[in-house]
């Protein structure tokens, strides 16, 4: 049932890494070795080597460099290695896809990088049953030598931000702290900590194995190896795609089938393109994969208006700004959608107050996509302030979740 | 001697419920947002005005209000 469900979902540009494999479904233990050999036993300088000759970064939106990461922990003491699969992004499916068909990868990267750093334990955080399940099978199907937990957060945009994961993983509410602490410092329970998300951890396997001369042979010099990536929105084969790094947008959206039309890159915090033509699919733009096609059948502003309400309805309810100005520029888009010109100058306003006025990153990262919106389709916004509205239903192409999801 | 390094006012948002208390003890770094949350200018803290500063931190009601970095003495 899972599987069926997956199998449909995943297809692969180039040359299969870490989708490799799967094409019968889920790898259990003997398909995953078979397919990949056995995890190198690799000591901690080694990965941040590896790490470095690659540029890794991070696959879970802020594309840190995974060697600076490393860098940043101390010699000794290191409690735990987190591994963030809370996919707080409503649109992703990559870390569910890869938790649930492809758990031994993440597992290796995971475990091999806890002993190399001596940290004795592992912790998953899932918020999907299927991957759940399908990591804690994986877990009793080998002998790490490690504690290795897994944990099943809320699924709310918020309750994926590291911190919101670690107070999560230590019993507490999952909201960010409003001290900024570097996980790296003080992680769980105060302690040092690695934590990631679940697709840099499968790269590190993959990397583990083949090497940065191997891993290197696909994708940008800079960025080299490859990148799991959300389709979804008017695109006729939504799903989870595997492509080289760097790949043209445009391929990306011929190969999903996409409507033409407007394109969101990097989910619901991210951006709205100007154009599609001569983008390239890389870190820190494409953010955590999500790339989201609207079509020319829907209103932009209306879509954009819906995603704002489901925005404010996410934040953690801890910080004044965020909570009253999401509020407000929902109120704003609300008017200028019914072509009221006092919401787009509300919305204006209310764009500046919001970035850098949180405990965590929501938002700024909502502020850029709404910001984003009201830059690229100018042309609807004015539209709409003329009386007469674009003439287009909003169809609902940009999913929103009921509640949590 | 005592050296002082650069300090600026930050604030923790989850603490912070708009008393304002903020924008009146130090109206060169804070002024009110139309919600009546603290917008800083986020300027940098001079040596002189570190006192009224420290004042200020421990007057908010909230304890949302602090110094970003320590300040570090010589002795
Ligand atoms: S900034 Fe918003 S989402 Fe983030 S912790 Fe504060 S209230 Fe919650
Ligand atoms: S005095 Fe404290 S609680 Fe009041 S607005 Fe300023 S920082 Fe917030």
């Amino acid at each position: 049932m899972i599987l069926q469900d997956a199998r449909v979902q995943l297809r692969v540009i180039g040359e299969p890494r870490l989708l490799a494999g799967l094409d019968q479904g889920r790898a259990d233990r003997q398909r995953h070795l078979f397919t990949h050999g056995a995890q190198p036993d690799l000591n901690r300088e080694a990965y941040t080597q590896l790490a470095e000759a690659v540029g890794l970064r991070g696959r879970g939106g802020a594309a840190f460099p995974v060697a600076l990461k490393l860098a940043d922990l101390p010699a000794k003491g290191i409690e735990a290695v987190v591994v963030n699969g809370s996919e707080s992004e409503p649109v992703s499916r990559k870390d569910r896809l890869l938790l649930t068909l492809a758990p031994h990868l993440v597992l290796d990267g995971a475990t091999g990088l806890a002993r190399a750093l001596g940290a004795p334990h592992v912790l998953i955080a899932v918020h999907d049953a299927a991957a759940a399940t399908s990591i804690r099978e994986a877990i009793m199907e080998r002998d790490d030598g490690l504690a290795i937990e897994v944990t099943d957060t809320p699924g709310r945009f918020v309750a994926g931000e590291a911190r919101a994961v670690l107070s999560a993983l230590e019993g507490g509410k999952a909201v960010p702290p409003g001290r900024r602490a570097l996980p790296t410092r003080k992680g769980y329970h105060r302690r040092p900590t690695f934590l990631s998300n679940v697709e840099t951890f499968a790269q590190l396997a993959v990397l583990a194995r083949l090497g940065p001369k191997g891993y290197s042979s696909t994708g940008l010099i800079s960025e080299p190896g490859t990148q799991l990536l959300t389709v979804d929105g008017a695109v006729e084969r939504p799903g989870v795609v595997e492509t080289p790094t760097g790949v043209p947008l445009e391929a990306v959206l011929q190969f999903s089938g996409a409507a033409r039309g407007p394109v969101l890159l990097g989910g619901y915090h991210g951006k709205w393109l100007p154009e599609t033509d001569g983008v390239y699919l890389q870190r820190p733009e494409v953010s955590a994969g999500i790339i989201l096609a609207l079509g020319t059948e829907t209103c932009p502003l209306g879509e954009v208006h819906r995603v704002s309400q489901w925005l404010a309805s996410q934040s953690a309810g801890q910080c004044g700004p965020c909570v009253f100005g999401l509020a407000s520029l929902v109120d704003d888009f609300d008017r200028l959608v019914k072509g009221d010109p006092a919401g787009w100058h509300d919305a204006q306003r209310h764009l500046g107050l919001v970035p850098g006025r949180g405990a965590c990153a929501h938002p700024d990262g909502s502020a850029r996509f709404l910001a984003s919106a009201l830059e690229v389709f100018g042309e609807d916004v004015r539209l709409h302030l003329d009386g007469g509205g674009c003439g287009r239903p909003v169809l609902g192409v940009l999913p929103v979740p009921g509640g949590s999801w | 001697m005592v050296t002082t390094t650069a300090s600026k006012v930050e604030i923790d948002w989850t603490r912070c419920d708009g008393h304002g208390l903020c924008a009146t003890l130090l109206p060169n770094d804070v002024v009110l947002d139309e919600w009546g949350f603290p917008v800083l200018n986020g300027r940098e803290i001079t040596a002189g005005e570190l006192p009224h500063a420290r004042r200020a931190v421990l007057a908010c009601p909230a304890l949302a209000l602090r110094l970003d970095r320590p300040v570090e003495r010589d002795a």
